[in-house]
């Protein structure tokens, strides 16, 4: 078919893309853990059904909460929803709205996110929430210097700071995809990835472990839509960080360069695909590896931090 | 007759692992006279011409000097370990045989070997050869010296790989990718050596190799290592394997000066043997171990080594192979009668040997003359040849540094001396017990005199009237390290 | 070099790989400057004379240097299997009581991991820039292609010469510093590859053997060590001084 679609279409295509297929990758990932464990584990579409059930629930808010209880998880999936407008996630070239912000702009709203909720949970004075928000918003503190190294490469390699320039780097010769500075960035964002998404060694995703919990907790006094608000943002963010790894630093092909329908939609089942590949990696790697112990994790972000100075480094004498 | 001299020592030391003691004994003896003799033989040919072998050995002036030191030690510490080992327990005799005679081979090995690349080799099985020695003595101090020595020693040499390394980047630029690190080649084109890894292999190598030499501030491991070795060792030691070392530095420093001119290479010696003169003469004061304090006079003579050559001008380059054989034979004697005084007093504390010179007949005034000769007093060799390096520094223009050089000297002069005549003259307290009064008179061993007099002759023919042949082989080792420039 | 022009230019996938693999390498020295166990120190030692080889051959192939294939072969015969074999006993020796486990030196370290980390990232990268501002031209042919200097991958040797120092003198037992060591011939080994990868097959495994002598000789050592100390860190040896 060579229907050409609309540039708006796409952009729209993108965010719903992000946003329907968020939970269906959480139950890919779960279901092939379950598998490696010889379990058969929980259908794939179970997270929309438990997000729909949520949905129906009745919403709580704890005595004292002031609004900003109830709009975090909003503000939250509002950012989520926004970062797809600005990488790249079906297409080679920018859209008209790709441009208001930069890589870093995306990391921004990652941030700001992040923020949000783990304030919403402060505010609720339940100790586990606030136990949760506070280890949560200690090991960003430490994360974040990586994320910033990882993009000051990207800056380096391409002199810019968009995305597209970068997919399109790294896809114009073998090279590029093999140089020192790209596949150390690639790694360094890859533990920060199992870092911000709280993935195995940085805490469990199965079951509920009070001790170690840090994402889970920050979403312990939400409850109905809400709550279901929180999870998805968390699939959101999960598979934006994903798309952010796949289509921008290791695996940029199967993006669609034209506007025709047959490209998009190649582009949306590469995406899925990618993201269910990357996916299946953190499940291997959750079944291999134990939890870190909290103070370790400093260590576990410190070798994060080496590896993403190292690959700054190896841009400076050429051959990086 | 070059393979002769390595082969002897080799099959020596693998006799010594299997014969009984007696064979053992006999064997070390004969072939550390013979490679002295054999490396006699050599001086005169080397003093007219480079002699070369299989392509992979050979012998210049510059060769043939520190093999005539190693030559002699190694006849004389054979010598002497017959007397030495009588006294200790001879548990470790055949280790110790066999140990002594593959340090001689490896030591003997490396002035001969014609390439950069098996040069270090040949260093680093001296290394690994004497770490096993210096721990052969089942003592706390020995098992700790042994350690520090190796680590250092061997992450020192791991440098000098660096500088082989580079040296062949740099003379793979000229003499194509198949090189293989010949030294001789190496000079002859060294004008059109690009600079910057001539200059890293340099540096790397006066580093790397001066860990082994005992240069400031990589000599950590020497005081130690020198004192709880045994003394045969310890006088091979620092007699011969600084030497050594110090000759793969002047190999590195040939085709640098040849290179980039000797601005650079003559700055940074001067800069590294000045800090060993000056540590190794202010540690020699208030040293209460006789080896320990030998081992600081040591560094002290390298650093006079280091200053010579960076003085460039064609006498102190003669003084300076001068000083390698004639340092030599001094510290030999020192240590050699200091392994004398340990034997007799069963400690090596200063300050529990007193009045040796009447208890230590032969071995005293020995001893006595020995030190002296250490600390440059004429006639001795070592006076002449530093005199020599004195009087080129000044000549070249290097008038602080040589007064710097004067000065150290006799500062360490006073402490060798001070400790020395303590030991020698001074009569037993009144308060020590009986129990620990002086030991009765005697020497311990006759064969552990005979080679200490052999090298003060020697060194008093150095000091007095080198022989002719040996003058013609130091100026032709000197024109060969480019003194012209 | 100036930035701009020392990035837009990639490397070419053999140059790249090369590099990659001496990335990887001095993250290795990292870890081994991480790691608490002596066991576990050996098994990262292995891990990093394997890319020792890999790196060998990937030389072998971009050169077109048949020789370098029979170095990989030796090198890794030497340093993956023997070398390790024989810490290994060695180790298991000292303490038969603990099968298949190397005595733990976790506790000698005078500087926690993280901190350790750090102070060797300050290490490595003055390394790295001292060696990297050395405009070293390499010839035609050389590692690299056109370019031929082999800037990086020299660089990161040298900041893994500076790190693996690092890590003899942060531990103070002897296991760790001999491992210490065998990761410095293996820096020394990644920097010969790179700049000497010509030269004569026979002086490279001269050196290879030189290395297990090397190792044995440290066994020897570390037994002595062990025997008198009963134990083996080398915290206690204070007695020489001066």
């Amino acid at each position: 078919m060579s229907v050409a679609l609309p540039v708006p279409v796409i952009q729209l295509l993108q965010v719903l893309t992000v946003a329907l297929g968020a939970p269906g990758v959480t139950g890919v990932i779960a279901k092939v853990e379950a598998r490696l464990q010889g379990r058969r584990g929980p259908r794939v579409l179970q997270p929309y059904y438990d997000l729909a059930k949520l949905f129906r629930k009745e919403a709580l808010a704890p005595e004292g909460a002031s609004w900003f209880f109830l709009a975090a998880p909003v503000i939250a999936v509002a950012a989520y929803l926004t970062i797809p407008l600005l990488i790249p996630v079906l297409t080679t070239y920018g859209l008209p709205l790709g441009y208001m912000g930069d890589i870093l702009g995306g990391g921004f709203l990652l941030s700001l996110a992040s923020f949000v909720v783990a304030a919403a949970a402060l505010e609720t004075g339940d100790p586990y929430a606030q136990m949760g928000s506070s280890r949560a918003k200690t090991f960003s503190a430490i994360a974040e210097p990586v994320v910033l190294f990882v993009v000051f490469t990207v800056a380096l390699l391409t002199g810019t700071d968009l995305p597209y320039a970068l997919a399109a780097t790294v896809r114009s010769s073998a090279g590029q995809v093999i140089r020192p500075a790209h596949l150390l960035a690639s790694a360094a964002l890859f533990m920060v990835i199992l870092h911000e998404t709280g993935r195995i060694p940085v805490e469990t995703h199965t079951g509920t472990n009070e001790f170690g919990m840090i994402e889970e907790a920050r979403a312990f006094e939400h409850s109905g839509p809400f709550f279901a608000l929180l999870k998805w943002g968390s699939e959101l963010k999960q598979l934006i960080l994903y798309t952010i790894l796949a289509d921008v630093f290791l695996a940029p092909w199967g993006l669609a360069s034209t506007r025709q329908l047959g490209a998009v939609i190649l582009a949306i089942v590469a995406l899925l695909a990618k993201a269910c590949a990357v996916g299946c990696v953190v499940a291997v790697i959750d079944d291999s590896f134990a939890k870190l112990r909290l103070f370790k994790i400093t260590e576990y972000v410190s070798a994060a931090f080496l590896i993403a100075v190292l690959g700054v480094f190896t841009l400076y004498l050429g051959g990086g | 007759m070059i393979l002769a001299l390595l082969i002897v020592p080799l099959a020596a030391g693998l006799i010594c692992a299997v014969l009984p003691r007696a064979a053992a004994r006999a064997s070390t003896v004969l072939s550390g006279l013979a490679c002295f003799a054999l490396v006699l033989a050599l001086v005169p040919a080397a003093a007219h011409r480079d002699l070369t072998y299989l392509s992979y050995l050979r012998v210049d002036a510059v060769s043939a000097v520190f093999l005539l030191a190693t030559g002699f030690l190694y006849a004389a510490v054979a010598v002497y370990s017959v007397g030495y080992l009588k006294q200790h327990e001879d548990l470790y005799a055949r280790r110790f045989y066999a140990g002594l005679n593959l340090f001689g081979w490896a030591m003997l090995a490396a002035p001969l070997m014609s390439s950069l690349a098996l040069l270090w080799i040949a260093v680093e099985v001296t290394t690994i050869v004497s770490a096993l020695l210096v721990a052969i003595e089942d003592t706390d101090g020995a098992a700790e010296a042994a350690w520090k020595y190796v680590l250092i020693a061997s992450a020192g040499l791991g440098l000098g790989l660096l500088a082989t390394v580079f040296a062949y980047f740099a003379g793979a630029q000229v003499l194509g990718e198949h090189y293989n690190l010949a030294i001789e080649p190496l000079i002859h084109v060294a004008g059109r050596l690009p600079a910057t890894p001539v200059r890293l292999a340099f540096l790397l190598a006066l580093l790397g190799y001066g860990t082994k030499a005992g240069l400031f501030p990589v000599h950590t491991w020497l005081p130690d290592a020198h004192s709880e070795a045994p003394t045969p060792v310890s006088a091979l030691l620092s007699g011969s394997l600084l030497a050594v070392s110090f000759y793969a530095i002047l190999r590195y420093y040939q085709f640098t000066a040849a290179a980039l001119g000797s601005g650079f290479p003559r700055d940074a010696l001067l800069a590294f043997g000045l800090a060993s003169l000056l540590l190794a003469a202010l540690y020699v004061f208030g040293q209460r171990d006789i080896k320990r304090l030998l081992a600081y006079s040591s560094i002290e003579h390298m650093g006079i080594l280091a200053v010579g050559v960076s003085f460039g001008a064609p006498v102190a380059l003669a003084g300076v192979m001068l000083h390698v054989l004639a340092h030599a034979a001094a510290k030999a004697n020192a240590f050699m009668g200091a392994g004398v005084l340990v034997a007799k007093y069963g400690t090596k504390q200063i300050s529990a040997m007193r009045g040796a010179l009447d208890v230590l007949p032969w071995s005293g005034p020995l001893f006595l003359l020995a030190v002296f000769a250490l600390s440059a007093l004429p006639p001795s060799g070592i006076f002449r040849s530093e005199f020599q390096i004195v009087a080129g520094g000044l000549g070249g223009g290097h008038y602080a540094a040589a007064a710097v050089l004067v000065v150290l000297v006799t500062v360490a002069f006073f402490g060798l001396t001070t400790a020395s005549t303590r030991i020698l003259f001074s009569r037993a307290p009144r308060s020590l017990s009986a129990a620990a009064a002086v030991p009765g008179r005697g020497e311990p061993s006759a064969w552990m005199v005979v080679p200490v007099v052999a090298g003060i002759v020697a060194l008093f023919i150095l000091g007095l009237h080198p022989p002719g042949e040996l003058t013609g082989l130091i100026s032709r080792a000197v024109t060969q390290l480019g003194a012209a420039r | 070099m100036s930035l701009a022009s020392a990035v837009q230019a990639a490397p070419g996938v053999y140059e790249g790989v090369a590099n990659v693999i001496a990335a990887v390498m001095l993250l290795i020295e990292f870890g081994m400057l991480r790691q608490a166990l002596a066991r576990d120190q050996i098994r990262l030692y292995m891990a990093q004379s394997a890319l020792i080889s890999v790196l060998a051959v990937v030389i072998a192939a971009d050169r077109n240097l048949p020789d370098l294939y029979a170095l990989a072969g030796l090198s890794a015969a030497l340093k993956v299997v023997a070398v390790p074999l024989v810490m290994r006993r060695l180790l298991g020796r000292i303490d038969p009581d603990i099968q298949d486990e190397a005595p733990g030196v976790a506790g000698s370290q005078t500087l926690s991991p993280a901190s350790a980390v750090l102070a060797g990232i300050v290490l490595a990268a003055f390394g790295f820039f001292c060696f990297g501002s050395l405009k070293l031209h390499g010839f035609a042919g050389g590692l690299g292609g056109n370019n031929g200097a082999p800037a990086l991958a020299l660089a990161l040797a040298a900041a893994m010469v500076l790190v693996s120092f690092g890590l003899m003198i942060v531990r103070r037992d002897v296991a760790s510093q001999a491992i210490g060591f065998f990761s410095l011939e293996n820096a020394i080994s990644l920097a010969a590859l790179v700049v000497a990868s010509g030269l004569p097959l026979i002086l490279e495994t001269a050196f290879l053997f030189d290395l297990l002598v090397a190792v044995v000789v440290f066994g020897m050592l570390i037994r002595t060590h062990h025997a008198r100390a009963e134990s083996l860190s080398t915290a206690d040896l204070t007695r020489l001084r001066g």
